[in-house]
């Protein structure tokens, strides 16, 4: 097993440098260039040249790729063009805030949509499924940030009962942690729900019933733990889009993350800061990804024969 | 007798798989409910102009801005003191458009490179399926506000944008459909007889491979349609003064606790067209995959 | 087990007795009648054959004499299921629960799917002893019978740790029959146990059963299509036919008797026989009626050579044509 793991770590070595190519690639097409943001709007052309030139704007593009990889191996993710800040202190700075958004709503989806998933498929067809089944549809199809928006003007202009805006105490992350674990509620509601049908109708449950198990324990014992795995992926994967999706949040409740950055740098064709921001999202999520493929190695038996051998 | 009842009911069957379909999706209430609001918003759509005059939409009066609704303006008016009923008819036109055009181009890049991954399989199924993984890597936000950074916002480089991000999606549906069909007989007869390989791809492989194609694609309008109102809204998509329901959303922020109307109504439109495509893409995937339900 | 002592002062040496029962399956659009007043009855190391094409209603028999009958759609529509002469269609759902695995176990068709695939097999099997630990056994005494029944059903015992992906197609079925042999059921149905096995492994799987029935003195049901399985392994047969039995005697009645339901004639003609050379196999023309759309006589008198009007006008009732052997065909009514 330790093998697998090992190899699976190693195998995600060249998906980080691919994964960054890429966006080192779409990020290279950004109009814009580090003289005219460092130097102002009133240098000289010649001024901004030299600048670019120093700065080895004019390299080909695979030397400045494979420069910013050493930089990054060593921890340097280059400096804004804008502000001259470190680009990793930046990041490092406004990681928590993305991280803790991003984790706390992954918190409340598992718990409340895996949760509500079972009852729904247990209880197939039942109001309560039905009821279940139209709040996540409804919780599917109208935008995270509109859902946000519509949380302050209830809670926080109506009631008045928690702030709206910005960081600083626990409660300012109630609001926003709601709006994005809406979405994954939705998703994981809807999943379990169709995985654990799928389950409840397999014929093992049937051979579970047959040996006289109760009811409880047939579906928690058979069915949620097949169930579980196909949304173990799900998990991962929500984390990664929700890891994107903060931006939308964070813009709605001026969240100082890593996604109010990147928008931040694009208005000001700021690159290093661009391209620093989503390739440390990416690098997290492809690390999540690699985490839960192993996680899942772990419980499911079939998977994890395959590697222990 | 018994035999005419057969052979009736096999004709019958023959013809109406479609209708069979039909049949299904009609029954379920919710679909239907999504099938009607969405025939709505496309005839919103189609008679805008005859609805209300385009220049209404975008004509800025100072005089008459922020203004509740009711009285003339049944939506109100927004800080330029544009009739928000009138933004509200008009971004129907973007907003779907987005949504559907990046969802169609996306399936139909997709669909070939998948098609052509699984069928070729080897090499090229390992480039194209590694190279549709590592952009999985990159979270769909992230990618589609990079694209629409370097390539600049206009409606088609939002599509572009949207596109790019969720080829690889498309690439792993085609290509999971269409791996069970290549064991099939009628392809291994297909190359028995020589037929040729885009051939053999297009007449037998993607017809059979079209279910879960389109189940995947009605479901997903929904979401994109989602997708493109959140970049609008953070400003990355379309610009004003062209109306469209997440750039609206963008320009209503900073009035949000004063004038809440104003964020109110774009968000249903968003919420209740996203919303009749994800009925439809239920009810599509019920009616088709019967077996799913019960 | 006091219940059971209790049970069996009931004067009646039936096990299991099933008295006029009928099924239905209703969903939205249709009503299916699955199964029409069938009567049967077992004794004590008694096998019956319940034969039949698919769809005749011999799965749906066994599930609701085991009570799990689909619960959105299955429904008993009349009759009684007997276990020692005690209805068991009125048993409390807690009762019900504990006679399953307990006095009446069940084996399912496809071994591929019927075991859980995320729980080791030996855990799979302890599972129904620990349900059924009347008398308080310790975790070591049931892991020593755990490994008791697999050498029962020939495996090695220190493969329980496994999982049911690395066993074969045949190795699979015997660890179901382990799980529902394990608390000694006083009724087994079994089915279609061998459907989806290879040939060879058929035989080994049947032979393992009949080793076991000798072995464990149950009454058991066989659910088939195979008239060769049951010629090998049962006592009585019942053959039905879009839910009824349209025919019942013993092994000898059936396979060797003079006197038959024109469809059981036609079940054996559709199956080759080494000894007497035929040009070809002669299947039954037609197909069963829809279950939803039953027709108002006889349901085989569409198929049948021999219907009259008067087949169409009412169900034939069952016939004893000699001790023990009923036909329900109006063929056979005195005087015929």
């Amino acid at each position: 097993m330790i093998k697998y793991v090992i190899k699976r770590l190693l195998i995600m070595i060249p998906t980080l440098l691919a994964v960054i190519f890429i966006v080192f690639f779409i990020t290279n097409m950004t109009p814009g260039d580090p003289g005219s943001l460092i130097l102002g709007q009133n240098a000289s052309k010649e001024d901004i040249a030299k600048k670019n030139e120093e700065l080895g704007f004019y390299d080909p593009l695979l030397v400045r790729y494979g420069k910013y990889v050493w930089d990054l191996v060593h921890g340097d993710l280059g400096n804004s063009w804008k502000s001259g800040r470190s680009v990793m202190k930046e990041v490092l700075g406004r990681l928590p805030v993305t991280a803790t958004l991003a984790a706390g709503s992954v918190i409340i989806g598992i718990i409340f949509g895996i949760s509500l998933g079972i009852i729904s498929a247990v209880k197939q067809y039942s109001i309560t499924d039905i009821i279940l089944t139209i709040i996540a549809m409804f919780l599917a199809s109208f935008p995270g940030f509109w859902i946000g928006m519509m949380l302050i003007l209830l809670f926080s202009l109506a009631l008045g009962w928690l702030p709206a805006f910005g960081v600083g105490s626990f409660k300012h992350y109630i609001l926003p942690w709601i709006t994005a674990g809406c979405g994954f509620i939705a998703s994981q509601l809807r999943m379990t729900r169709t995985s654990m049908l799928e389950c409840i109708r397999a014929d093992y449950m049937r051979t579970a019933r047959a040996k006289g198990q109760k009811e409880f324990k047939v579906i928690t014992r058979h069915a949620l733990r097949n169930a579980l795995l196909p949304i173990i992926t799900l998990v991962g994967m929500e984390f990664g889009s929700m890891l994107g999706g903060t931006v939308t949040i964070e813009s709605v409740f001026s969240l100082p993350g890593v996604g109010s950055m990147i928008i931040e740098a694009i208005r000001l064709k700021d690159v290093p800061l661009i391209l620093g921001g989503t390739i440390s999202l990416s690098i997290l999520f492809t690390v999540v990804m690699v985490i839960v493929d192993i996680l899942y190695a772990f419980v499911d038996p079939r998977i994890k024969a395959r590697y222990t051998k | 007798m018994a035999n005419t009842v057969v052979d009736i009911k096999k004709t019958t069957k023959k013809k109406s798989q479609f209708g069979e379909i039909w049949h299904r999706f009609k029954k379920s209430k919710a679909a239907f409910a999504g099938l009607i609001i969405f025939t709505l918003i496309l005839l919103v759509v189609i008679f805008a102009d005859v609805i209300v005059d385009y220049d209404v939409s975008i004509t800025q009066n100072i005089s008459q801005r922020l203004q509740h609704p009711g009285g003339d303006h049944i939506f109100g008016t927004d800080n330029f003191g544009r009739d928000i009923f009138a933004r509200i008819i008009h971004g129907s036109r973007a907003s779907l458009f987005i949504g559907v055009a990046a969802v169609a181009v996306a399936v139909v890049i997709g669909g070939i490179l998948g098609a052509i991954a699984a069928y070729y399989g080897g090499i090229t199924d390992s480039i194209i399926m590694r190279v549709s993984d590592t952009i999985m890597c990159i979270p769909f936000m992230l990618l589609a506000l990079t694209v629409v950074a370097a390539l600049g916002t206009s409606m088609i480089n939002v599509i572009i944008a949207m596109t790019i991000s969720s080829v690889p999606r498309y690439i792993r549906i085609v290509r999971a459909a269409i791996l069970p069909i290549l064991g099939q007989d009628y392809v291994e007869a297909a190359h028995s007889v020589g037929s040729g390989d885009a051939h053999i791809i297009f007449r037998h492989i993607l017809p059979n491979a079209l279910g879960p194609i389109i189940v995947q694609t009605t479901m997903s309008i929904g979401s994109q349609i989602i997708s493109a109102a959140g970049l609008s809204f953070l400003g990355m998509g379309i610009q004003p003064p062209t109306p469209e329901w997440g750039a609206m959303l963008n320009e209503a922020k900073v009035y949000m606790l004063t004038h809440p109307y104003m964020v109110i109504i774009p968000g249903i439109a968003i919420g209740l067209t996203a919303l009749s495509m994800n009925l439809m893409g239920d009810g599509i995937r019920d009616a088709m995959d019967p077996k799913l339900k019960d | 087990m006091s219940e059971n002592t209790e049970v069996k002062n009931v004067k009646n040496d039936n096990v299991l007795e099933v008295k006029d029962l009928s099924v239905i399956y209703k969903t939205d659009e249709r009503t299916v009648y699955a199964v029409s007043h069938i009567n049967f009855a077992l004794k004590e190391r008694e096998a019956i054959g319940l034969v039949g094409e698919t769809g005749a209603g011999k799965t749906t028999t066994a599930l609701s004499i085991m009570r799990l009958l689909p619960e959105r759609t299955g429904k008993v529509t009349g009759g009684e299921i007997l276990l020692h002469g005690e209805n068991l269609l009125d048993f409390p759902k807690d009762r019900m629960r504990m006679a399953r695995g307990e006095q009446i176990s069940m084996i399912f068709q496809d071994p591929m799917s019927a075991l859980n695939p995320v729980i080791s097999v030996g855990d799979q099997i302890l599972e129904s002893l620990e349900i059924h630990n009347h008398d308080n056994k310790t975790k070591a005494e049931l892991d020593a019978r755990v490994d008791e029944l697999f050498e029962l059903v020939g495996i090695p015992a220190n493969r329980k740790v496994e999982y049911p992906h690395q066993f074969s197609g045949g190795m699979k079925q015997r660890i179901v029959i382990a799980i529902a042999l394990a608390c000694e059921p006083e009724v087994l149905i079994a089915d279609e146990p061998t459907t989806a096995l290879d040939v060879t492994i058929q035989a080994q799987v049947l032979a393992l059963m009949e080793e076991l029935r000798d072995k464990l003195g149950m009454a058991m049901i066989m659910i088939t299509h195979d008239l060769g399985i049951v010629a090998e392994t049962c006592d009585k047969v019942a053959v039905m036919y879009a839910g009824e039995i349209i025919e019942m005697g013993s092994l000898v009645d059936i396979f060797e008797g003079e006197n038959h339901h024109p469809y059981t004639v036609g079940l054996f003609n559709a199956i080759p026989n080494l000894e007497v050379e035929t040009e070809r196999l002669s299947p039954i023309d037609g197909m069963m009626p829809d279950p939803a759309d039953l027709p108002p006589g006889c349901n085989f008198a569409p198929r049948c050579p021999y219907a009259t009007d008067a087949c169409n006008a009412g169900t034939p009732e069952a016939v004893e044509v000699n001790p023990g052997h009923t036909i329900a065909c109006l063929r056979f009514r005195e005087g015929k």
